[in-house]
Formats: C-alpha cells, structure tokens, sequence
C-alpha cells in the first residue's frame, strides 16, 4: 500500500476503474475525471453481495459503511482504490485500506483530502425531496466540477444533520424544506475535514443527528443533539428499522412539522 | 369508530361510537384474523386496520390527554420493547424507542411467571439486582443464582428489578415518572423503579388513538 501517493497521472494512466473510499482530494477525482475514468463510490451499495462477505476481513460489529466498501471492492473490477484517510474520515477507514491492500492485487491508495476550497451547499438548503438531494451529493463526490445550476434556498423547516445513511429509506420520512447539516453538508461543499462546518446545525428547526451506528461520528451527533434546543439523536446500522423510522416520524409530527 | 392498539402478547379496543363502553383485551393469540378496526397502533396494528398511527404518537398523544401537567416522561414497557417520551413545557423534549436491545422483557416476565408459577403480587422488591439489558439474556443470570442456591423467587425478583432499573435508565433516569402498560399491574415490577411511579394502565395508546381519531374526525355542519 502506497501512503505517499505515487505520481497521481502515472498511476491513473493505468486504470480504466477506480474506486474510492471516503472522499479523496479533488486532485485525484480531477485527474480521474480528466482521464474519463470510470469512478465507482464504493460506500455505496454497489453489488447485490450479502454483507457477511466482509466478515472475514472487518469484524461483523463495525461501521456498515466500510463493511459494504469492502464488499464492493471484493466484487468489482477495479484497477485501483484511494482511500481518504485524513481528519475528513477515520482510523477504520485507514485499517480497511491497510486490510484491502493485502487483500486485493491492485494498488489501495491512501491519501489524506486536506482540501479547502468551498464549493457551496446549494442542494442542502434547496426545496427538494431530501432523498433526491443525498443522492445527489453523494454522486458528486465523483466530479471536480463547480455547481452550476444551483436551485435557490428555502426556508428550513426540519433539519437532517449527520453522514448520508447507507440505508437512505430514512430520507423519505423527511419534508422538502430539510435542510441539510454535518459531514454530508461537508461532501458537497467538497470540504470534508471542516469541522467546524461540519459542527454547524440551525437550533430553529427541528433536527435529527444521524450517525451510522459503530462509527465515531455517534460522539458527535449525540454532543450536539443534547446542545440543540429541539433534536432527536438516531444511530442506525445496516437497515433503517422501524423503530427508527417510527422514532423519526413521531418526532416531526410532534414537533408541528408539516410533510 | 373502532380503535385497537395492537400489542405483541395483548390487543386492546375501544367503540368510539359506544360512550359507555370499556376497552376491551383479548390475547393476541386468540385474535381472529378477520379482525378489522377503523384505527389501529401497536407494531402489529397495520395488517388489521386501513389507517395506522405509530406507537409513538399514540403513546405521546395518550400521555397529552391523561397527564395534566407539561413537564414529565411517560415510559410505555411492552412486552417486546420500551419506548418513552419527555415533555417539557408542554413540547416534546426527547423520546426514545428500544425494541433491540431491550426486548423482550415484558414478555419475558410473564414467561416467568408461567415457568415458575409465580404470583408477583405476593414478591418482595429484592435489595439486590441483576443488570439486565434484554430479557432473553437476563434469563441466565436467573438460572445461574437458582444453581448457586437463590430462591427462585428471589431471582425472578431480582431479574424483574434490574427490568425497572434498565427501562428507567432509557428514559433518562426521571425523578418521577408515568408508566404505561400492562406491567402497570404488577406490583414488584412498579415497586421496583428506583424513582417516584404513577402507573397510568394499559390504556394510554388507546386514549391516544381516541385523541387522534377526535382531533381528525370530519366536523358536523349544524
């Protein structure tokens, strides 16, 4: 495994397929993007594998979401994987890749995304159904381009603060004018280490603090739900279960907040 | 209008259109499938009704109309999970829903209670406890303190009290709180709580489907 990375064009030059873990700096995702690679987000649900193939390598209990990136990069064809390992992600993130590496012929790149550039959060504050909006700013983390078509902000009613789930079911439950806070405001304003944004929340609204359960974000979420006036602190692993999602409507209903 | 709050050991009714009329219990496992009622709860209410609201709701909604005062928790214990609910100053403060970690224990008590032929009114509230977290899991502390010579009622009540203490924890360790559910009528379990208890009965979702169905229910034009 190559801590320091390797000249980024030189090592791009020979993939067709990559995949990324985290969010890798912009220089990588540029330089793939020049390249026309082929980029696969692979803490998404990617293949149709049961979860249990990552068993062997990461422990059953541990972060849902490294658990399936591992599963993807098992299943998937890839030429090459980069691995965001900075303050922007977590040591299970730099283990996996250490695991990975081992694991797979192909080269696990880690590399620390200090990247400080805004780009804006234009989909966090848009009217838009909240699921809508995730996915788009989750299949951002694929491009380098600035946001063009910005839709104008709304007035929040609900807040979501936290990572995009692995099971986005759980944004259904939510209205349009929820805005959105935490680490996934971080992804589209491709500043993922940021703290400080990520620590942002509107005591205003109504706010869920999701956090995947077994990650250390769950620290986080629940610090500042109890700082807000108005929260709900949730933690879910693989699936949304009903519990949660019962725990989520009640607590828009209850707080007056309107589909 | 026909309300049930379908619970996982009982189902309870109430005829909206019958004033004089009691809620009504049967055991989930005698209810008739063909089992139809306008407005349901409970985590087995939508295979028997065409609107559901979720026990959340019906519980927040119960304790609104049952609790006069604004700030207090409401702790519901079923027989499979706890959830409960805090006001403060007449809003929602917090609530929360533990049907993982925490299930099974209404359920495991009354399994008790048949295994054992116990008779819980007739139990002292133990000076010790167990650390229960799930009922099926506190089940072995039980077996382990029987083998190691305590009577067996002594560490039923030892597993019961550690139920109490375990569910007053999850509801944020209240210096008083209101209980709701059928473990309301028992009296080791609510002696139990290390805390001031008001057990409001195995009703509370029900007066909050009543709630429910009153504040939707079309108006009559005179």
């Amino acid at each position: 495994m190559a801590f320091e990375p390797a000249p980024l064009a030189a090592t791009l030059n020979r993939c067709q397929k990559i995949g990324i873990i985290g969010i890798p700096p912009l220089a990588v995702i540029r330089t793939a993007n020049e390249h026309s690679l082929v980029i696969h987000d692979l803490d998404e649900p990617l293949v149709h594998e049961d979860l249990e193939t990552a068993s062997p390598f990461l422990p059953r209990v541990y972060c849902a979401i490294l658990r399936t990136a591992v599963v993807n990069a098992l299943h998937l064809e890839l030429d090459a994987i980069y691995v965001d390992t900075g303050p922007g992600k977590c040591d299970c993130a730099l283990h996996t890749a250490t695991i990975l590496a081992e694991a797979l012929p192909i080269p696990v790149i880690c590399a620390k995304n200090m990247d400080a550039s805004a780009y804006g959060n234009p989909l966090c504050q848009a009217k838009l159904s909240l699921l809508t909006r995730m996915i788009a700013i989750t299949a951002g983390v694929k491009s380098a381009a600035l946001y063009h078509d910005q839709p104008p902000p709304s007035a929040p009613t609900a807040g979501f603060w936290g990572v995009p789930p692995r099971d986005f079911s759980i944004l259904e439950l939510f209205p349009e004018t929820t805005h959105i806070y935490g680490w996934a405001r971080c992804m589209e304003n491709k500043t993922p280490a940021d703290h400080e944004l990520e620590a942002q929340f509107n005591p205003e609204v109504p706010t869920v603090f999701f956090a995947q359960s077994f990650c250390a974000k769950t620290a986080l979420a629940r610090y500042l739900a109890r700082k807000h006036p108005h929260a709900l602190y949730l933690d879910v692993d693989v699936h949304t279960t009903n519990s949660a999602r019962a725990k989520v409507q009640a607590f828009l209903e209850l707080s007056g907040v309107k589909p | 209008m026909i309300l049930g709050d379908f619970g996982t050991s009982y189902c309870k009714f109430l005829d909206l259109a019958n004033p004089e009329a009691e809620p009504t219990i049967i055991a989930t496992n005698e209810l008739p499938r063909e089992t139809r009622v306008d407005l349901a709860t409970g985590h087995n209410g939508k295979r028997f009704a065409t609107r559901y609201v979720n026990e959340l709701i019906a519980l927040a909604k119960g304790g609104e109309t049952m609790i006069e005062k604004k700030d207090y928790v409401l702790l519901d214990c079923g027989s499979r999970d706890i959830k409960f609910i805090k006001y403060q100053n007449g809003k929602l403060a917090d609530m929360g829903w533990n049907a993982e970690c925490g299930a099974s224990m209404g359920f495991t008590i009354e399994l008790l209670k048949r295994y054992y032929e116990l008779d819980y009114t007739g139990l002292q509230v133990p000076g010790q406890t167990f650390y229960v977290t799930c009922g099926v899991l506190g089940m072995s502390d039980i077996f382990d303190a029987v083998i190691s010579g305590v009577p067996v009622t002594e560490a039923v009540a030892r597993f019961v009290k550690g139920i109490a203490i375990n569910a007053y924890r999850f509801a944020g360790s209240p210096a008083r709180l209101y209980l709701s559910g059928g473990l309301c009528d028992n009296p080791l379990f609510v002696g139990s709580f290390p805390c001031q208890v008001t057990p409001l009965g195995r009703f509370v979702l029900l007066r909050g489907l009543e709630a429910e169905a009153r504040q939707t229910r079309p108006q009559a034009v005179c």
